[in-house]
């Protein structure tokens, strides 16, 4: 698999999983350019690392929560690149309540910056693929199953599976391939937020596979689904997650 | 120089803080805390964002846990404008 000479944009492309997926597709060839929100030094400190594999890195702080601010993250692609080949959707942000303590604040934030992000970059996103690409979304098995405090991310993931095999439809025929990638359960910082009285051991028991989903592990899934050898799987959402969906908690 | 670099630290703030959190009397004292401010969490990660972009300085999450109060807060953020202008 090479995707020598492709460029790629991955939203959230500087830390956690998508720092992985940025490093993996920039090992296979990939210029990279990553998106990130606040903390520029660790944005420049994964560009590094990235141009250390000989390709070309670019950051670009936008919050994508944010309409102006992705039309402001696309010109500065399309004047510095031209083009995309591959667009990675994997930002995303939330507000850790039960369904009944959410308020519309939280709930708007969390949509934004998931869901309506995946239309407005996809749409962006597509107009620089004239010779076709690849968009992957990154999802989480919270769109289906039930985490206590995780419900405007859960709901905000399964808008975005379904935006998936709509946009997936739509694009197919002019040789973008669309699909969500669904993590369970991911050895992170941000795990620590949502699962904060399961101690990793535990967490890693959880699962058939007795360990959890490292971040290099969405990132290979991802790159392969991002490859020419991937071209007829569409709108699908695969989960990766060692099994956890199977067999919760045996 | 933008307009916010011109002006202080408190006044920056204080703007920011009126926008937010959608309140004309904002009041800034040395002990005031974001929450007797009306500022819930998102309304914080809102101001720390548009505090980075008027003085174009990051503010580490790490470090500002330990900041109890405005006080120590504009203390920071005055710390982290300093350096950027080094
Ligand atoms: N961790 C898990 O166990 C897990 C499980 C299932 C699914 N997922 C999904 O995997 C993806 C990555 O998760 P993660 O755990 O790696 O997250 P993370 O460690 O919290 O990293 C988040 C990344 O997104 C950026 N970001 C956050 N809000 C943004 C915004 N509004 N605009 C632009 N960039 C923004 C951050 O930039 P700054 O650092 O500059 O703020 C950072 O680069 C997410 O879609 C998440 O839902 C994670």
């Amino acid at each position: 698999m090479s995707l020598k000479g492709k460029i790629a944009l991955v939203t959230g492309g500087s830390r956690g999983i998508g720092r992985a997926i940025t490093l993996k597709l920039a090992s296979e060839g990939a210029d990279v350019i990553i998106n990130y929100f606040r903390r520029t030094s660790a944005a420049e400190a994964t560009a590094q690392e990235a141009r250390s594999k000989g390709v070309n890195a670019h950051i670009i702080k936008a919050n994508v929560g944010e309409p102006e601010k992705i039309d402001e993250m696309f010109r500065e692609i399309e004047q510095k690149f031209g083009r995309l080949d591959i667009f990675i959707n994997n930002a995303a942000s939330g507000v850790p309540k039960p369904a009944l303590e959410l308020d519309a604040k939280g709930w708007q934030w969390t949509m934004d910056i998931n869901a309506r992000a995946f239309l407005l970059c996809s749409q962006r996103a597509a107009r620089l693929m004239p010779k076709g690409g690849r968009i992957v979304c990154i999802s989480s098995l919270g769109s289906r199953m039930i985490t206590p405090i995780y419900t405007s991310v859960g709901v905000s993931k399964a808008a975005l599976e379904a935006l998936t095999r709509y946009l997936a439809v739509e694009l197919a025929p002019k040789g973008i391939c669309v699909n969500a990638v669904a993590p369970g359960a991911v050895e992170s910082e941000a795990l620590k937020l949502y699962a904060e009285d399961m101690s990793l051991p535990r967490l890693s028991q959880s699962t058939p596979a007795g360990k959890l989903v490292q971040p290099e592990d969405i990132a290979n899934l991802v790159a392969f689904l991002c490859s020419d050898e991937c071209s007829m799987i569409i709108g699908q959402a695969i989960i990766i997650d060692g099994g956890l969906s199977l067999a919760p908690m045996s | 120089m933008t307009t916010e670099n011109i002006l202080t630290v408190e006044e920056t703030l204080r703007n920011i803080v009126k926008k937010i959190t959608r309140k004309e009397d904002v009041v800034l004292t040395p002990t005031t805390t974001f929450k007797e401010l009306g500022a819930d969490s998102l309304d914080v990660v809102q101001i720390l964002v548009a505090l980075e972009e008027a003085f174009d300085i990051e503010l580490v999450d790490e470090d500002l846990k330990s900041l109890n109060n405005m006080g120590a807060f504009i203390g920071y953020v005055k710390k982290k404008v300093a350096e950027k202008k080094k």
